[in-house]
């Protein structure tokens, strides 16, 4: 049983511009372990966007990449690289070990499966994304708020295709998955979320939020799989 | 001007945002940025300056690392002791090769100014002497529960007219992070041309809820004239 955010587990699925600031915040918050998934290498435009990453890390795993430089900054963390797809059942071994799910990837294929993996295991989920000079996020608490499936019922068809950069700019990442991280780390402490069953989106050229409520849709299929937990038996590290 | 070939691959995300493309990339790269702190603000702040490609970043700081300041992204557990501006600069340097790092002087000339100082006296007077040197500045002033971020291009409201008075807390890291980003994002925007440069605007954010308004001069205050 997780009693503090140093016995508590995060997942954080993606290690590029929203997924690298969202993990620097929880590892600054002193969580007890980390983990890190993502299958790409860090490439020249990450590191435009990744605050995580240095020019040494091209053409490491990111995942391994921001492990390391967070196991400099932060040396009491343990943080765990996973280099692989967040997919199948290994998916949802990792989703049952964290006591917070971040979805920090910018495809919506995998934000989806993400919502739904979290939902299945019962577990708060929170969702960041940017395009262009917007961004948004939403914390889903399940069995309470409407989730990202209530909100979208599916990816939207096409959509860029996995890999495909956006065009972003990075401080609004930054932005964007700093308050994820933020919003993770009041989970874990057990306080309230400030954006649970609202969508807040951030539009930076007019500097102007909105937040949408966010309601449980009646059938949706990711909300009726959830399987809720006795509160604090969540993500011990 | 065109990007080198090392730009077009680092910078490709930007390029391709509607209305910056290569005009704004080229202010980006020509731009000389004072950032005053180099603290839970201002790290995150800093690392986006510079992997957005600012031309040149002099770094303003004269604080020691402390424990736990591995929460302002630059600085690492091994440099405790060390004065932070270095820590900081080698921290940028790593993350990029493309921006010139240095150390403030009071010959330097920069053509913006970013003020991410925790004490308001600092943050005052940093934000005063760029107005009085013809410099667009930026301030960043953030709380447990927000903040805001006021943009000061010349010959907008000067930061007395434009802050409201702040009440609460320091920041909780992540709510610092995220001020710092959005100062630099506002820094970006302006520099870049995305927003007016003859307006002042103050963004906040408070409780999850951000908010944009038009700075409006005070009556009486004198901030009109440019020095």
């Amino acid at each position: 049983m997780a009693t503090s955010i140093e016995e508590s587990t995060a997942l954080v699925i993606g290690a590029g511009s929203l997924g690298g600031p969202a993990a620097l915040v929880l590892a600054g918050a002193g969580v007890g372990r980390l983990l890190l998934v993502d299958a790409a290498v860090t490439g020249q435009s990450d590191l435009s966007v990744q605050p995580g990453l240095a020019e040494a890390d091209l053409g490491r795993p990111r995942a391994a990449a921001l492990a390391g430089r967070l196991g400099r900054l932060f040396p009491g963390v343990a943080v765990e690289p996973i280099e692989a797809p967040f997919a199948g059942e290994a998916a949802a071994a990792l989703v049952a070990r964290a006591g917070v799910v971040v979805h920090a990837s910018a495809e919506a294929e995998l934000a989806f499966s993400a919502n739904d993996a979290a939902m299945a295991a019962g577990r708060p989920f929170v969702h960041g994304g940017v395009l262009h000079l917007s961004a948004q996020l939403l914390t889903v608490m399940p069995g309470r708020t409407g989730c990202l499936r209530c909100l979208f019922e599916a990816p939207p068809p096409g959509g860029p295709a996995p890999g495909l950069e956006a065009p972003i700019l990075g401080p609004l990442a930054g932005l964007a998955g700093s308050l994820m991280g933020q919003e993770a780390v009041r989970l874990l402490l057990g306080q309230p979320a400030t954006y649970a069953g609202r969508l807040l989106t951030y539009g930076a050229r007019a500097g102007q939020g909105r937040l949408v409520p966010v309601r449980p849709r009646p059938g949706c299929p990711a909300c009726e799989a959830v399987q809720l937990q006795p509160p604090g038996t969540q993500g011990a590290a | 001007m065109a990007p080198t070939a090392a730009e077009a691959a680092r910078f490709a995300r930007q390029l391709g945002l509607p209305g910056l493309g290569e005009d704004g990339l080229a202010r980006i790269r020509a731009a000389r940025v004072h950032v005053v702190g180099a603290g839970l603000v201002a790290g995150p702040a800093l690392l986006s300056l510079a992997q957005a490609g600012v031309g040149t970043i002099f770094l303003d700081d004269g604080e020691d690392v402390r424990p736990g300041d591995g929460r302002t992204w630059l600085c690492a557990a091994d440099q405790e002791g060390t004065p932070r501006a270095l820590a900081a600069r080698e921290t940028l340097r790593a993350a990029t090769s493309l921006t010139a790092v240095r150390f403030h002087a009071t010959e330097v000339r920069p053509g913006a100014t970013l003020v991410c100082s925790e004490s308001q006296v600092t943050a005052t007077r940093a934000a005063e002497r760029a107005r009085t040197s013809g410099v667009p500045c930026v301030v960043v002033q953030a709380t447990d529960v927000g903040g805001q971020v006021i943009s000061v291009p010349l010959g907008a409201p000067c930061l007395r007219c434009a802050s409201r008075p702040a009440a609460g807390a320091h920041a909780r890291d992540g709510v610092a992070a995220a001020m710092g980003c959005l100062g630099a994002l506002e820094l970006l925007l302006l520099l870049a041309g995305l927003v007016p440069r003859d307006a002042g605007r103050r963004v906040e954010l408070k409780d999850g809820r951000f908010e944009a308004s038009a700075t409006v001069r005070r009556e009486g205050c004198d901030c009109y004239l440019v020095y």
